[in-house]
C-alpha cells in the first residue's frame, strides 16, 4: 500500500503561486471577490505566504533583512487533528494516507477548521459563483460513491473543503492503468500543483518505497516538517533553504 | 374524583401563588417585546439560512465567534440551577430551598438556547441528522452532544419531579384560572396526592438524582471545554481548561440566580419569601467563586507567560495588550475587581449592590467566553492571516440580533413560566425554619 | 525477491502483534485516527476529451502549454514538458488563462464608435474590412501611406514580421513597438558594446556566480520561466551550488532568494558596475585573452582615454560607495568573487533602473554587460549566449510600388532615428509627436494599450482626438480601445493560430499557438483580417499577400523548421537543442556574435569597451550640444560607459522618495491580466494585499512620517497624486517607495476597473532625447497621510 507524500524544496520555490492557481483550476475552488477576500475568506487549498506569519517576529533590520515564503498544501498528517474532531467522519484518511473530505456528509460545524494547526481547511461561507461564462472552465471530474462525493465537483455553501492531494488524479491514473491492462505505477499520479511548479520545487511519490524521490529527499538533512512538535506527523515534508 | 390531597402548610402560599393567578396587560406587553426581539433574530437567521454563514463576520481563521460564545455561555448559565439545588442539597445547605426552583428554571431554559446556538452555527443545519447517522464518538462534539442532552433530560426530570407537589397544589387551589389551565395542572400533577410515602420517595429520588446531577454538572462543562481543549491550538490546549470552564460556569450561573431572585422579589413582592439573608448566603458563595476564578486565571496566565512558548504568547498578548485588550481588562474589572469590592464592602444586606455585581459578572463572563474562543483563533500558528491583514473578527448584525434573541428567548420562557407555576417551591419552603 | 519476503513476513508479525493488541486498540480508537471504511468510489468525467499543444501568450516567455479540452471547453492548462522554456511548468498567469478565454468582459464582435456621441454599435466584419481597406487606399491615393501608423505591444513570432510586411506593403515605415517602454535600453547597452541589438541569452545552468543588476528574474524579466528554471538548477540541480547576488533598491522575491541583497541607490548601477570593473582591473582578474584580442578600447587609443584608465581614474570603490551607497569593501569583495568564481554572469534587467529618463540608463546597461566581457563570459559556457532564431522561409519580395516606396522613405513619425537619433522605437513619444502636429490619419493598435501603459498616458487620449481613424484589435475594451473608432477584437491565444520564437536558451525554436476551441465570439485573428484587407485593397498590397488564411502564412513561413506541419501541431513546439558556442574570433564570431548589427562602427568582431558606435553620434559634440541631450560628460567619456546622475523630476526636499513601479508575478504589465479575477485575488501575496494596490515603504521612513502599516496615504509627484495605502516592507531602501504596476484601470473589465491606482499617473512623461526611451524611474514623490 502506497503512502503518498509531497516534498517541497524551499530553496527552489520562488513563491510564484503557480501551485495555488493550478490547484484552483484543477479543483474548482472559487474566486471569492474583493470584499470576501478582505475578510480572509479567500479559498486557496494551496496557499503561498511570507514567513513568519506574524509581524512581531524578528526578521532583521534593514539592510540585513531575511524574507521567506512558504507554499502550503494540506500536510496530510498521519495523526490529523482535523479527522479526530469531526463529529460525522466527513473528513477521513484513506489507507494510502490521503486525508480526504466527503462533501456529501459534512455538516459545516467547522470543528476541523479550528483544529487543523495549519489553516488548511476552507469553509464555503457563501455559494460559490462564477460570473458567466467564467464557469465554463470548471473541471468536470467528480468522485462518487454511496453517500460520498469528492473531487473537483463544485462544493455547495456551508461545508468544508481542502487539499485532497488531487485524489481524483490517483483514481483516474489507476482506472487508466486498469483499462490498459497493466500495473499502475506511482509516477503516473502527480497532483496539479506538483505538475505546474515553476521552480520544480515540488516532488510527489510513495514514502513507503525507499527508492522513491520523496523517500530519498525525506532523509535529507534539510528535511523538516512544519510544527513537528504538535505531533501531527505531516506527510508534506519541506526542505529548508541554504 | 380526586382523593383529598395533603399539602404541607406554608404561610407564604398566597404570596407565592399571587403571580400565578392571572396574566396582566403588562405581562402581555413584555411578552410581545420579547417575541419582537426574537422575531428579529429569526429574520436574521433566515437571511443566514438562505445566504449562508457568509452573512456573519466569521472568517478564516476566526471560524467560531458569537454563536459558539453563546453556546458556552448558555451552557454555563445552566449550571446555576443544578449547582444550587443539587450540590447545595447534597451539602445540606437548607437556606437554598426558596431559590432552588428559580435557579433550576434558569438551567432548564438556558440549555435549549445553548443547543440552539450550536445549530445556528452549523453550515448545513439541514444535515443535522448526519450526527445520528454517522456520529463518531471520537469527536468531542459528540461527547458534548451526549453530555448536554443527558443534562437537559435529567434537568427536566429533576425539575419536574420537584415541581410535582406544587403543580398539585395549583390544581387544587387555583380554581378561578381558565379551564385549559386547570386541565394542564391536572395532567401534569400525575395524580399527586402528597400522602403516605410520596414525599419520602420524592425526597429520596431528589437526593439520588442530586448525586447524578452533580456529576453531570462537572462533566458537562468540562466536556464543553474539551471542544477547545482537545485541539492543539495555543491558549486552548491546556488541562486546566476543564476546571476553568466549570468554575466559570458555576460562577456565572450563581450570579444569574442573584439577578433573577432580585427581580422576582421586586416584581412579585416576595420580599418575605426571598429574604435578604438569601442574598447574604449567595454573597459568601460568590466571594469564594470570585477568588476561585482569580485563582484559575492566575494559574492559567502565569503558567503560560512564564513558559512563554511563543505561539501561546501571541494569544496572551492579544488579550493583554492586543486587539482584545479593552475587552480583556473590562472582563477583569467586571468579573473580579468590581464584584469583589462590592461583595466585600457594599453587598452585605444590599440586594441592589448584589444585583449590580451579578450583572457585571455575567457581562464579564460572556466576554470571558468570547475571549477564550476568539483571540486564539486570531493568532493561529500557521495560517496566512497576514495575507488579508491579520485575523480579526467583527460580528455582523445577524450575529448580534441572533444573540439578542437567544437572551430574549430565555427571558420569555422564564417570565411565562412564572405566570403559570410558582417560582418558589411551596412544599420545600414549608418545612424550612420549622425542622431546624 | 528476498526483500519482498522479509517485508511480507514483517507485515505478518506486525499483524499478529496488532491483533493481540485489540484491547489497547479500542482505547486507541478514541485518541487516534483510523482509516475510514473504504467506500468504493468511481470517477466521473467528461465524455469527450482532447489535449492540444499550444503556447501561452500572457507574457514574453511564451511557454509551451497542453490545453485540456473537456466537452468542448478549455478546463485546464498544463506546461508542455517538451517545451524547453518551461519544461512542463506554468506560472500562475498561464494557469489562469482559462479566465482569459471565458472572461465575461471580452469583446464579442466588431464595433464602430461614433465620435460625436461616443456611442458604439456593432458592425459586420465585411463592413470593417471595407472601412479599413478604404481608409488605407485613400491614404495611398493621397500619396501619404506613411500616415497610417501601427503601434504594437509584446508581439512576437510571425505576427511581428507579418505586421511589418503589411505596413511595408501599404507603404508606411511607422510600425512602432512598445520596446521603448521596456527592453530597448538593455538592448541598446548590448548593441553599443557587443554590437548586436538583442537581449543576450544567459547560460544559467553552467554559471557559478550571478550578479543581477535590477533584473527581476524570479518574478518577471523578459522570460520568467526560463530564468526561474535556470535559477533552481543553479541552486539545487547540480553538484555545486552557484551564488546569487541581487542588486536592487528593493528586496523582492529575487533578493529574498539571493545569497546577498545589495540595496543600491536607484539609478547608480553604472557606477557600481564600473567600481567593480575598477577592482577587477586593479587586481588583474580580467580575462586577458578576451580583453587583449577580442575587445576594443581597453587601453588608451592614441590620445583618447581607454576603458582601463577611465575606470581606474574615476571609479575607485571609495567614490563609488558615495554614489551608490554600497560600502567600498562590499564592492571590492563582490568584484573579487565575481571575477574569481568563473564562469560568472552579470544580468541585465529588462527595465530595472535603466529607464531613468537619461542616457545614463543606457550607459548603465553598457557597464553591466562589460562586466561579462571583463571576465570572459561573452559567448562562453556559463556566460552569455546569442539568441538564434529558427530559419523561416523568406517572405516573397514585394513588388515595386512607387506609392509604398515614397511612404517608406519618410522619416518615422515617432522620431526614432531622427529626433531620437539612437532610438529604434519611441512608443510613448507617438502621443507627443501627434500633439506636435505630425499628421496621422490612421492609427492601429495591436496588442497595445498606450493610454494605460505609458507614463502620462492621458496624452494619448488627447492625441487620439487628432487622429481621424483609430483602430484597436484588442480582445478587451481597454483604455485605448475605449477611444478607438473601430474595435476589431482578436480572439484570445487559445482560439487562434499563431507562433512564437523560443528565447532565452540561445538555440533556436518555434512554439505554436493553435485554437484549442473554436472562437467563442465574432472575433477575427488580426492576421486573417489583414489578409482580407489586403485582398480588398487590391493592387500591390493584395499581391503581397497571396495567402488565404493566417494559418497558411504560418505554414509557409515555418516550412523549413525541420519538421512537418502535422508533427509540429502535435508537439506544439520544435527546436534544435544544444547551443553551440562560437569560437572567439572565428568566422561565426564575426558574422553572428559580435558587431553584426552595427550601423556605423566596423563589424569586426571586437567587443567595444569604448563604444565606437556611440562615438559616431557623440564623439564630436560640444558640451552644450551634449547638455541638450542631458549628458554631462564630455570628450571620450561620452563613448565610454560612465555614471550620469539621474535628473529627477521633483526636488528632493519636497519629494523625498524615488518612485519605483514594480512588476508582480501575478499581474505584471498586461492589462488583460488585471481582469482575471484569480490573479487579482493573489496579486499582493508578499504584503498580504488582494484586489488592490498599495505603496511599499521602509519602516524607518514610515515612522518618520508618522505612518503606520495600512494607513491611507496620498502619493504625490509634480505630475499628479494618487490615494492608496501604505504597507511597511523591511526589504526596501528608506529613500525608495514601490507601487505595483497594472492596477488602477478605468476600463478593460469589471475585475480590473477601479481596483487600486495607476502609479503611472505620477511619472514623468518625457522621453529620453537620444534614444527615445520612456522614463519610469526618474520621478520623486512625497507621501502624506490622507
Ligand atoms: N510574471 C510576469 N513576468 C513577466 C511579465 C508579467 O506580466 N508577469 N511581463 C513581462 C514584461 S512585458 C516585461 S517588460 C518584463 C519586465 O521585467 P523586468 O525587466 O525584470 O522589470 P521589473 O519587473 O520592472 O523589474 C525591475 C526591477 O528593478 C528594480 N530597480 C528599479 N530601479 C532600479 C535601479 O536603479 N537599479 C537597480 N539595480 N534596480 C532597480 C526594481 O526594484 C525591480 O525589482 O517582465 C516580463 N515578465
Ligand atoms: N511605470 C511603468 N510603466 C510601464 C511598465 C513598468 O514597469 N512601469 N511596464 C511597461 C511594460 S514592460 C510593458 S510590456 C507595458 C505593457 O504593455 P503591453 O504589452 O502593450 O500590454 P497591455 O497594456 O496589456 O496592452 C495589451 C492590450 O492588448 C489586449 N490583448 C490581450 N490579448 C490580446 C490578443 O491576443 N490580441 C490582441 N490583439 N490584443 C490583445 C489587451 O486588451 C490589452 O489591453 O507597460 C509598460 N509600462
Ligand atoms: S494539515 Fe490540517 S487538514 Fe491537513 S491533515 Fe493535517 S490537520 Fe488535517
Ligand atoms: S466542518 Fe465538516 S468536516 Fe469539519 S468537522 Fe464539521 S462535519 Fe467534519
Ligand atoms: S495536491 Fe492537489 S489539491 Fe492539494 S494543493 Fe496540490 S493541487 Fe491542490
Ligand atoms: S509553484 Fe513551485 S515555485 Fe511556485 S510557489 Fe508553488 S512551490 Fe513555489
Ligand atoms: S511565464 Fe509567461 S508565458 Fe509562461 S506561463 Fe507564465 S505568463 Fe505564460
Ligand atoms: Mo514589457
Amino acid at each position: 500500500m502506497a503512502k503518498w507524500s509531497m516534498v517541497i524544496d524551499l530553496e527552489k520555490c520562488v513563491a510564484c503561486q503557480g501551485c495555488s492557481i493550478a490547484c484552483r483550476f484543477e479543483n474548482n475552488t472559487p474566486v471569492v471577490g474583493p470584499d470576501q477576500a478582505l475578510m480572509g475568506r479567500a479559498m486557496r487549498w494551496n496557499d503561498v505566504f511570507p514567513l513568519p506569519i506574524n509581524a512581531d517576529e524578528d526578521t532583521g533590520e534593514y539592510p540585513n533583512v531575511t524574507s521567506r515564503y512558504i507554499p502550503r498544501p494540506c500536510m496530510h498528517c498521519e495523526n490529523p487533528p482535523c479527522i479526530k474532531v469531526c463529529p460525522v467522519g466527513a473528513t477521513f484518511i484513506d489507507n494510502e494516507g490521503i486525508v480526504e473530505q466527503n462533501y456529501a456528509r459534512c455538516i459545516g460545524c467547522r470543528f476541523c477548521t479550528v483544529a487543523c494547526p495549519y489553516g488548511v481547511r476552507y469553509f464555503n461561507w457563501l455559494e460559490p459563483k462564477w460570473e458567466a461564462p467564467l464557469g465554463e472552465h470548471l473541471n468536470p471530474d467528480r468522485v462518487e460513491g454511496e453517500g460520498v462525493l469528492e473531487g473537483p465537483v463544485v462544493r455547495p455553501r456551508g461545508i468544508v473543503e481542502k487539499c485532497t492531494f488531487c485524489v481524483h488524479r490517483l483514481i483516474k491514473a489507476r482506472e487508466r492503468a486498469e483499462a490498459e491492462g497493466r500495473d499502475f505505477r506511482a509516477d503516473e499520479y502527480v497532483p496539479a500543483c506538483v505538475q505546474t511548479c515553476t521552480g520544480k520545487a515540488r516532488f510527489f511519490g510513495d514514502l513507503d518505497d525507499p527508492a522513491s524521490t520523496v523517500s530519498q529527499l525525506a532523509k535529507s538533512t534539510r528535511a523538516f516538517r512544519v510544527l513537528e512538535e504538535v505531533g501531527t506527523h505531516p506527510k508534506t515534508i519541506y526542505l529548508r533553504e541554504g | 374524583m380526586l382523593p383529598t390531597t395533603f399539602h404541607p402548610q406554608n404561610n407564604n402560599e398566597a404570596v407565592i401563588l399571587a403571580p400565578v393567578h392571572r396574566v396582566t396587560r403588562k405581562d402581555l406587553l413584555l411578552w410581545a417585546v420579547l417575541l419582537g426581539i426574537m422575531g428579529i433574530g429569526v429574520y436574521a437567521y433566515l437571511t443566514q439560512w438562505f445566504t449562508g454563514l457568509g452573512v456573519t463576520g466569521l472568517n478564516r481563521p476566526v471560524y467560531w465567534g458569537f454563536y459558539i460564545t453563546n453556546f458556552v455561555f448558555f451552557i454555563g448559565l445552566a449550571h446555576s440551577g443544578t449547582f444550587i439545588s443539587a450540590i447545595l442539597r447534597l451539602a445540606g445547605a437548607s437556606w437554598r430551598t426558596p431559590l432552588t426552583r428559580a435557579a433550576e428554571a434558569i438551567t432548564l431554559f438556558s440549555l435549549p438556547f445553548g443547543v440552539g446556538a450550536i445549530l445556528i452555527d452549523m453550515g448545513r443545519p439541514d444535515r443535522v441528522m448526519n450526527i445520528f447517522f454517522y456520529g463518531r464518538f471520537q469527536s468531542p462534539l459528540l461527547w458534548d452532544i451526549t453530555a448536554v442532552s443527558l443534562y437537559l433530560f435529567s434537568s427536566i426530570v429533576f425539575f419536574y419531579i420537584s415541581l410535582l407537589p406544587d403543580i398539585a397544589l395549583c390544581r387544587d387551589r387555583l380554581t378561578e384560572v381558565p379551564s385549559w389551565q386547570q386541565k394542564m395542572y391536572k395532567i401534569l400533577a400525575l395524580g399527586w396526592t402528597g400522602r403516605g410515602e410520596q414525599f419520602k420517595r420524592l425526597e429520596r429520588a431528589l437526593d439520588n438524582m442530586a448525586i447524578f446531577m452533580t456529576l453531570l454538572v462537572v462533566t458537562v462543562h468540562t466536556v464543553v471545554s474539551w471542544v477547545f481543549g482537545m485541539t492543539v491550538q495555543p491558549g486552548w490546549h491546556t488541562a486546566l481548561i476543564g476546571p476553568f470552564f466549570l468554575v466559570g460556569a458555576i460562577f456565572s450561573g450563581t450570579s444569574a440566580v442573584v439577578i433573577v431572585l432580585a427581580i422576582l422579589r421586586r416584581v412579585y413582592h416576595m420580599e418575605k419569601v426571598l429574604p435578604v439573608s438569601l442574598f447574604n448566603s449567595l454573597r459568601k458563595l460568590l466571594i469564594v467563586f470570585t477568588v476561585a476564578w482569580l485563582y484559575m486565571m492566575i494559574a492559567e496566565f502565569l503558567t503560560t507567560t512564564y513558559g512563554a512558548i511563543s505561539d501561546e504568547m501571541l494569544v496572551v498578548w492579544q488579550k493583554f495588550t492586543g486587539d482584545f485588550a479593552v475587552l480583556f481588562w473590562t472582563m477583569a474589572l467586571t468579573v473580579f475587581v468590581l464584584p469583589l469590592i462590592i461583595f466585600l464592602f457594599l453587598g452585605k444586606d444590599h440586594v441592589g449592590w448584589m444585583v449590580v455585581a451579578a450583572i457585571l459578572i455575567n457581562i464579564g463572563m460572556w466576554i470571558e467566553r468570547f475571549l477564550v474562543i476568539v483571540p486564539t483563533e486570531t493568532r493561529p500558528r500557521f495560517v496566512s492571516t497576514l495575507m488579508e491583514g491579520m485575523g480579526s473578527y467583527h460580528p455582523s448584525w445577524q450575529e448580534i440580533a441572533i444573540t439578542g434573541s437567544l437572551f430574549a428567548g430565555l427571558i420569555l420562557l422564564y417570565v411565562v413560566f412564572t405566570r403559570f407555576f410558582p417560582i418558589v417551591p411551596i412544599w420545600e419552603t414549608a418545612h424550612s425554619g420549622e425542622t431546624k | 525477491m528476498s526483500k519482498m519476503i522479509t517485508r511480507r513476513d514483517f507485515l505478518k508479525v506486525s499483524a499478529v502483534v496488532a491483533g493481540s493488541a485489540t484491547a489497547l486498540g479500542a482505547l486507541k480508537n478514541v485518541v487516534s485516527v483510523q482509516a475510514a471504511a473504504e467506500i468504493p468510489t468511481t470517477l466521473q468525467t467528461a465524455a469527450d476529451e482532447n489535449i492540444f499543444a499550444s503556447t501561452c501568450h500572457l507574457c514574453s516567455a511564451g511557454c509551451g502549454i497542453l490545453v485540456r479540452v473537456a466537452n468542448g471547453k478549455v478546463v485546464k492548462l498544463e506546461g508542455n514538458p517538451m517545451h524547453p522554456v518551461n519544461q512542463g511548468s506554468l506560472c500562475p498567469k498561464g494557469q489562469a488563462a482559462p479566465e482569459l478565454l471565458y472572461n465575461p468582459d471580452r469583446l464579442t464582435g466588431p464595433q464602430k464608435r461614433d465620435r460625436s456621441t461616443g456611442h458604439t454599435s456593432p458592425i459586420t466584419w465585411d463592413e470593417a474590412i471595407q472601412l479599413v481597406s478604404q481608409k488605407l487606399n485613400d491614404l495611398r491615393q493621397a500619396g501619404h501611406p506613411e500616415q497610417a501608423v501601427l503601434m504594437h505591444g509584446d508581439t512576437r513570432g510571425q505576427m511581428r514580421s507579418f505586421l511589418v510586411r503589411f505596413m511595408q506593403a501599404v507603404g508606411s515605415p511607422n510600425i512602432i513597438s512598445h520596446e521603448s517602454l521596456n527592453v530597448a535600453a538593455a538592448k541598446l547597452g548590448v548593441y553599443l558594446t557587443q554590437g548586436i541589438y538583442a537581449m543576450p541569452a544567459y547560460d544559467f545552468e553552467k554559471t557559478n556566480y550571478i550578479l543581477s543588476f535590477g533584473a527581476n528574474f524570479l518574478e518577471a524579466g523578459s522570460n520568467p520561466q526560463r530564468t526561474i528554471s535556470g535559477y533552481t538548477y543553479l541552486r539545487r540541480g547540480r553538484a555545486t551550488r552557484g551564488k546569487v547576488v541581487v542588486i536592487d533598491p528593493r528586496q523582492g522575491i529575487h533578493g529574498a532568494k539571493a545569497d546577498e541583497w545589495i540595496p543600491i541607490k536607484p539609478g547608480t548601477d553604472a557606477a557600481l558596475a564600473l567600481g567593480m570593473a575598477n577592482v577587477i582591473i586593479r587586481t588583474g582578474l580580467v580575462d586577458a585573452d578576451f580583453i587583449k584580442n577580442y575587445s576594443f578600447g581597453f587601453d588608451n587609443i592614441g590620445k583618447a582615454k581607454g576603458f582601463r584608465d577611465f575606470v581606474l581614474d574615476n571609479y575607485d570603490p571609495a567614490r563609488v560607495e558615495q554614489i551608490t551607497g554600497v560600502p567600498a569593501t562590499t564592492i571590492a569583495r563582490l568584484a573579487g568573487e565575481f571575477a574569481s568564481n568563473k564562469p560568472s554572469l552579470a544580468l541585465l534587467p529588462g527595465k530595472g533602473g535603466l529607464l531613468n529618463g537619461g542616457f545614463g540608463g543606457v550607459y548603465a546597461a553598457m557597464a553591466v554587460h562589460i562586466l561579462n566581457a571583463l571576465v570572459g563570459s561573452i559567448e562562453a559556457p556559463g556566460g552569455t549566449m546569442t539568441q538564434r532564431n529558427m530559419p523561416c522561409v523568406e517572405w516573397p519580395r514585394l513588388s515595386s510600388d512607387p506609392t509604398a516606396k515614397k511612404g517608406l522613405a519618410t522619416p518615422r513619425m515617432d522620431g526614432a532615428g531622427s529626433k531620437f537619433q539612437l532610438g529604434r522605437n519611441a512608443y510613448q513619444a507617438v502621443a507627443d509627436q501627434i500633439l506636435d502636429g505630425i499628421p496621422v490619419e490612421a492609427l492601429f493598435l495591436y496588442d497595445a494599450n498606450p493610454v494605460f501603459e505609458t507614463p502620462g498616458g492621458s496624452r494619448f487620449a488627447e492625441a487620439f482626438k487628432k487622429v481621424p481613424f483609430v483602430v484597436s484589435f484588442s480582445s478587451f475594451l481597454d483604455e485605448s480601445a475605449e477611444l478607438a473608432d473601430l474595435i476589431l477584437p482578436e480572439p484570445t491565444f487559445l482560439e487562434r493560430w499563431g507562433d512564437d520564437h523560443i528565447e532565452g536558451l540561445g538555440y533556436p525554436g518555434i512554439s505554436l499557438y493553435q485554437p484549442a476551441v473554436d472562437p467563442l465570439y465574432e472575433t477575427m485573428n488580426t492576421g486573417d483580417f489583414l489578409l482580407k484587407v489586403a485582398e480588398t485593397m487590391g493592387g500591390p498590397v493584395a499581391k503581397a499577400f497571396p495567402w488565404k488564411s493566417y494559418q497558411e502564412v504560418l505554414q509557409f513561413r515555418l516550412e523549413n523548421i525541420g519538421t512537418d506541419w502535422k508533427t509540429f501541431k502535435e508537439l506544439g513546439v520544435w527546436f534544435t537543442p544544444g547551443y553551440r558556442f562560437a569560437r572567439r574570433g572565428s568566422q561565426k564570431w564575426v558574422n553572428e556574435i559580435v558587431g553584426v548589427d552595427r550601423l556605423n562602427a566596423p563589424r569586426d568582431g571586437y567587443f567595444d569597451l569604448y563604444s565606437r558606435e556611440l562615438y559616431c553620434f557623440l564623439g564630436k559634440m560640444k558640451k552644450d550640444e551634449l547638455a541638450t541631450l542631458g549628458i554631462t560628460m564630455t570628450g571620450d567619456g561620452t563613448s565610454l560607459p560612465h555614471y550620469e546622475e539621474t535628473n529627477y523630476a521633483g526636488d528632493e526636499a519636497t519629494y523625498p522618495f524615488t518612485l519605483n513601479v514594480i512588476t508582480l508575478m501575478s499581474l505584471g504589465p498586461r492589462s488583460e491580466a488585471a481582469n482575471m479575477p484569480t490573479l487579482q485575488e493573489i496579486s499582493g501575496m508578499t504584503v498580504g494585499e488582494t484586489w488592490s494596490s498599495w505603496l511599499e515603504m521602509n519602516p524607518e521612513s514610515a515612522s518618520k512620517l508618522g505612518l503606520r502599516d495600512m494607513d491611507p496615504v496620498w502619493v504625490e509627484s509634480p505630475f499628479g497624486k494618487v490615494n492608496t495605502k501604505v504597507r511597511i516592507v523591511k526589504g526596501l531602501r528608506p529613500d525608495v517607495v514601490n507601487m505595483p504596476f497594472n492596477q488602477g484601470h478605468s476600463a478593460v473589465g469589471r475585475f480590473a476597473r477601479g481596483r487600486g491606482v495607476n502609479g503611472l499617473k505620477l511619472l514623468n512623461p518625457a522621453s529620453e532625447p537620444l534614444s527615445g526611451l520612456a522614463a519610469f524611474t526618474n520621478t520623486h514623490v512625497k507621501v502624506r497621510k490622507s
